[in-house]
């Protein structure tokens, strides 16, 4: 949870203004979007790899490198740690011996297929959630609430949206609260697994059970605000696309342009030529 | 005297608890301001829930008889048509914030927002009700970085935004500390002198008895009394009798009239007003 919380509920410390920052939340979204089903059509480690990189070249030019690495050290890394050596191994599509491991007197064969297989499914992992968070770390609330107006999206969806990114770090005061308050009254916290369990209801149904009565209040004090009056509701915000936009849009078609023209010529995997597999083969 | 607000022979049951209004029949007129007193559990809340519609739409429940606000029955209407109509602000300054607004400022026009009204005109009010609470200075800042009683003048500088005809308070200042009730009643007393229209609930009778023109008794789901204010606070024992507590000063005239046979010909219910009988007496 520490690290969940300092990436990404901690917003107010990073309000940041860097080229990143000012640019339009559409573009950048967009970004995220692209880049994400590019890391999809492509299988290729090295590829992959590259995107990952202008990820964190842009990352680095907002400003918020160190935290998008933490997150990746935390989910990625894992992803290869386990993925490589047991694809490696148990691919079930492996047939290019690269050599042989000699641990304790066995001998494990390690293949090139799984492990091409578990050096990219991370990767590809690596440059969606890096790409959604270079998004959600330099877009404000403002607009990010602005750009789902532009979506159209229902109001009553939008709201959802905007007061759980709101409530999430009320809310965890409130979990430090009522534990720090079991805590004092006794709870332990080292105990065995069904007491854990029991520790951790003990917690969460005050919890529940508070939310649940003011999310009673609340509504009543939104109805009387008229949140459910018939009309097209009023976006207090303004976003605007500049010359910086279009330019990162610009850039955006040209490589796509490029990438498209690779894949005709080369396939799925430009640089690294993997093999496609599919369960019948 | 036009009515603003117009119960008529208004009786209500919640869908789990019969009779919790009963009878209930009074107006609030323009420019006035009514305090509502009476025990816990008299129906207080639920008086003030029935001004926007909220009972029934919300609650549920039965109703016999009317309530006209600003001309709108409101079992006819909407709770988010009689926003405009009505505004009411609740006991939790925090519970009653949108949960959206990042600013002070958008949490004054979230109402108006809501509404569809033009942002121009939105940003008018919003400058507008945040200098009549006395936040200037403060648009930018989180609702959730405010002090208890500046909450509660946020909140109401929402209601404010939307200029409704009639505002309903309920214990607006139970939650708060000293500080926070004497900031907030400081812009009660300002709107009650600019000729506001106010249905005051509070328990803090001694601040009551300053702005409130008249003033409704209420218990058990019924009106025991509704007069001017002094007349209402002046039955002392009728007060004690159901648990409400008149204000110091005339628990005290009514003490020494009873206990040490000292009359004072009239109840002062007010501090200035006790200074004034008092000071008459001592001096002939
Ligand atoms: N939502 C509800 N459902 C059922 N009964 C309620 C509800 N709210 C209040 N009551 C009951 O109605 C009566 C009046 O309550 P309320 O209006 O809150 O009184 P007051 O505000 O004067 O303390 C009480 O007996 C209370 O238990
Ligand atoms: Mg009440």
């Amino acid at each position: 949870m520490g690290v969940v919380r300092r990436v990404l509920l901690d917003k107010r410390v990073l309000t940041g203004d860097s080229i990143i920052h000012r640019l339009d939340p559409r573009p950048k979204f967009f970004f995220f979007l692209w880049i994400s089903v590019l890391a999809y059509v492509f299988y290729d480690y090295v590829l992959t790899a590259l995107f990952l990189l202008v990820i964190l070249a842009l990352a680095a030019a907002a400003g918020i490198l160190r935290r998008i690495l933490l997150v990746l050290a935390v989910i990625v890394l894992p992803g290869f740690a386990f993925a490589i050596p047991i694809l490696s191994v148990l691919f079930p599509w492996n047939e290019t011996l690269m050599f042989k491991l000699h641990i304790l007197g066995f001998e494990l064969p390690l293949y090139y297929e799984g492990f091409t297989w578990g050096l990219s499914w991370p990767l590809k992992i690596a440059v969606c959630v890096s790409s959604a968070l270079l998004f959600y770390l330099t877009t404000e609330p403002g607009e990010l609430i602005a750009l789902l107006f532009k979506l159209r999206l229902p109001y009553k969806f939008i709201y959802m949206v905007t007061i759980t990114l709101q409530l999430i770090p009320l809310l965890l005061d409130e979990i430090q609260t009522i534990y720090q308050a079991q805590l004092s009254r006794g709870l332990r916290t080292k105990a065995n697994p069904v007491k854990r369990i029991w520790n951790f209801l003990a917690l969460v149904i005050p919890l529940t059970l508070s939310s649940l009565m003011k999310v009673q209040t609340r509504a009543i004090a939104l109805e009387s605000r008229g949140f459910s009056a018939p009309v097209r509701k009023t976006c207090l915000y303004d976003i605007r696309l500049r010359a910086g936009d279009h330019l990162f849009f610009s850039a955006m078609i040209a490589v796509t342009l490029l990438l498209a023209y690779l894949y005709l010529l080369y396939g799925f995997s430009p640089i690294v030529h993997l093999k496609f597999y599919y369960v019948a083969g | 005297m036009e009515a603003v607000v117009s119960f008529e022979e208004f009786s209500y049951s919640y869908p789990t608890r019969e009779d919790v209004l009963v009878d209930i029949d009074f107006q609030v007129h323009r420019g006035e301001v009514l305090g509502v007193i009476g025990p816990n559990g008299a129906g207080k809340s639920t008086l003030c829930r029935c001004l926007n519609g909220l009972i029934p739409h919300f609650y549920g429940g039965r109703i016999r008889g009317k309530v006209i606000v600003a001309g709108l029955d409101t079992q006819e209407h909407s709770t988010a048509e009689l926003s405009m109509k009505v505004g009411l602000l609740f006991q939790d300054p925090i519970e009653q914030l949108s949960g959206v607004a990042l600013t002070v400022e958008e949490e004054v026009g979230f109402g108006l927002s809501m509404l569809g009204y033009p942002k121009e005109v939105i940003g008018e009010r919003v400058a507008e009700a945040i200098e009549r609470v006395g936040l200037k200075g403060l648009e930018g800042r989180s609702p959730y970085e405010l002090s208890g009683g500046q909450q509660q003048r946020l909140a109401l500088a929402t209601v404010l935004a939307m200029r409704p005809e009639v505002i309903a308070l309920d214990e607006p200042t139970a939650l708060l500390d000293p500080i926070g009730k004497y900031e907030v009643f400081g812009v009660l007393r300002e709107l009650a002198s600019e000729g506001s229209t106010l249905m005051v609930v509070e328990h803090e009778i001694e601040e009551l008895a300053y702005i409130a023109d008249r003033i409704l008794l209420l218990h058990g789901g019924r009106i025991l009394s509704i007069d001017e204010s002094k007349r209402v606070l002046s039955e002392v024992s009728r007060l004690k009798e159901i648990g409400v507590d008149p204000p110091s000063v005339t628990e005290l005239t009514y003490l020494l009239e009873r206990e040490v046979g000292v009359a004072l010909g009239e109840y002062p219910t007010t501090l200035p007003e006790a200074v004034r009988l008092y000071g008459e007496v001592l001096r002939s």
